[in-house]
């Protein structure tokens, strides 16, 4: 390490020196790309942890503690806007925290059997796949939609297979005021411990597949998805980082780090979503998932250098359009205002 | 929200002082043996001199043995591992909380 | 049809699939234990945590809760302070459906 050391900070329980700018860098990136997409941004998380130099159980423990008190300022911010669903919220909760705990044994278990970082990084793979999948055809399909000038009431949406899900006659039905639809429970329980499993097993909030879940499968207007989603992630991601620290795969002054950076980053994010249009953002939110997917493909065969300069330059080059959205939105705001000020 | 956070505050600062009496001990070193009908493990305690040709320490000289009834214990200890043991000193007794075996489950490679 | 390619299916399957992973690996299979390395510690926070890790880890995990719980709270109501004084409307915002 020699001259060097400065830059690296020992993690006193996993016993390894970490790149601390890396650790601030992925903490204030996830901050501004979760609260910009409502998604925990957790997809970056663990496998930059990982390839940082992380046992993988250590970086899905901290990853998933690092995300409940990220996802608390987020939800103070969201609940402020009116964006949550509590009933919905709830309804969700007993689902997440099964799921949570099954995903949590199934990492124990394959660390038992020592195939937990290549088996978790190849689901890494196949998932990050998917959500680029997702992000990419939804694109397509309101692009299609756009041409023809329809535009349905959830505005240009692109998949709609909650239509499907909605005509489910299973009791008990509920009524979902915020979001403005009627349901079996059973379609928002489903879809909780579906994502309870892999955030608990991924080491995510859940967001990157409960907000497409909540949009697609459930039904729920984008915005009242990204709330209800976080306030999701807040209660789940505590119980998860009480459930990893018990089986003893935690860091935390690695949480500490980067919720700090995160603190701010939010912030920024969150700010954003008010200025944001059309989907030129979320096609690089796309990009950054396939880079993402790339270096844990490289980390995976051995190449961990190049497997941080990738997801770290990813990360990095979203996190700035996303703060330049901001603030260009912000100033406009506040010119517009004293604008208003001196014409009255 | 307020109140719960004060709450959850006190109720952490009670747990504080009630855990702070004492510490446990660790020692890190090679194995000599491990006697699993005594429930007793012996080891060769190494020093925290942690350079690249020794990054477990240099050997001392000092052998130990650890009351293994109670420890938690990982991977099979065998001669010739590295062994680090979280124990308490109770009388003359070493009784060990945990034993982890460094060589055969090397963090770093996972 | 794409809705084979749907979260719950695709969970089932990795599901699925988890016992004959472990199966193949065969019986070497033993809970790893780790212990922190307090020796090497000097920061009294620090050595408090990582003994307590060793020593007692259903109070460690209550600390990791309450903390990460009560830092992020404070960071929010920091940050919440900081946002306000920058004179952005936060309160209501045009319904941007992208």
């Amino acid at each position: 390490m020699g001259e060097m050391s400065w830059l690296y900070m020992y993690m006193p329980i996993a016993g390894v020196h970490i790149l601390w700018p890396g650790l601030v860098l992925i903490g204030f990136s996830v901050g501004v790309i979760g609260g910009f997409f409502g998604m925990g941004g957790a997809w970056m998380v663990t496998p930059g942890l990982n390839i940082l130099g992380f046992p993988m159980a250590f970086a899905i423990g901290t990853d998933i503690a690092h995300i409940a008190g990220k996802s608390m300022i987020s939800t103070m911010r969201h609940s402020k806007f009116g964006n949550v669903d509590y009933k919905l919220g709830i309804t969700m909760l007993v689902g997440t925290m099964v799921g949570i705990e099954i995903g949590a044994q199934l990492v124990m278990m394959l660390e038992r059997i020592g195939l937990v970082g290549s088996v978790v990084r190849w689901v890494y793979v196949v998932f990050l796949a998917l959500i680029a999948w997702m992000v990419f055809y939804d694109f397509y399909k309101a692009t299609q939609k756009r041409k023809k000038g329809d535009v349905g009431e959830h505005g240009a949406t692109g998949i709609e297979w909650y239509k499907t899900l909605h005509k489910w006659k299973i009791p008990p039905m509920m009524h979902f005021h915020a979001s403005g639809f009627t349901c079996s429970a059973w379609v928002p329980i489903i879809v909780s411990t579906a994502t309870g499993i892999l955030a608990g097993f991924l080491g995510i909030g859940g967001g990157l597949l409960r907000m497409p879940a909540l949009i697609y499968l459930v039904g729920c207007p984008t915005h009242i998805a990204v709330g209800t989603d976080l306030f999701e992630v807040m209660i789940s991601g505590l119980y998860g980082a009480f459930t990893y620290t018990l089986k003893g795969r935690i860091e935390l002054v690695a949480v500490f780090v980067m919720l700090t950076g995160a603190a701010i980053g939010a912030q920024i994010g969150t700010v954003a979503t008010k200025y944001a249009k059309g989907y030129g953002i979320r096609v690089a939110f796309g990009l950054a998932v396939l880079c993402c997917m790339v270096s844990i493909i490289l980390k995976q065969y051995g190449f961990s250098a190049a497997a941080a300069v990738v997801i770290l330059s990813a990360i990095s080059l979203i996190c700035l359009w996303i703060m330049k959205i901001m603030f260009v939105g912000a100033a406009q705001e506040l010119r517009d205002k004293k604008a208003g000020l001196s014409q009255a | 929200m307020k109140r719960i956070v004060a709450l959850a505050m006190a109720l952490a600062l009670g747990m504080l002082l009630a855990a702070a009496a004492h510490a446990a001990e660790v020692v890190q070193g090679k194995c000599l043996g491990f006697d699993q009908a005594a429930k007793t493990i012996v080891v060769e305690e190494y020093d925290i001199n942690f350079s690249s040709d020794f990054k477990y320490g240099h050997p001392t000289g000092i052998q130990s043995t650890f009351n293994v009834t109670e420890a938690k214990i990982g991977i099979q200890p065998e001669p010739g591992d590295i062994l680090r043991i979280a124990y308490n000193v109770q009388g003359t007794d070493k009784k060990a909380l945990k034993v982890m075996n460094v060589t055969k489950q090397d963090l770093r490679k996972k | 049809m794409r809705k084979f390619l749907s979260i719950p299916t695709l969970t089932a399957a990795i599901l699925a699939l988890l016992p004959s992973w472990a199966l193949a690996a065969g019986p070497k299979a033993a809970d790893l234990v780790v212990v922190a390395d307090t020796r090497v510690l000097e920061s009294g926070v620090m050595k408090y945590f990582a003994n307590l890790y060793n020593e007692n880890i259903l109070l460690f995990a209550v600390w990791a809760v309450v903390l990460t719980a009560v830092m992020g709270s404070v960071l929010g109501v920091l940050m919440d302070v900081i946002m306000k004084s920058t004179g952005l409307d936060l309160t209501k915002r045009k319904i941007l459906e992208h």
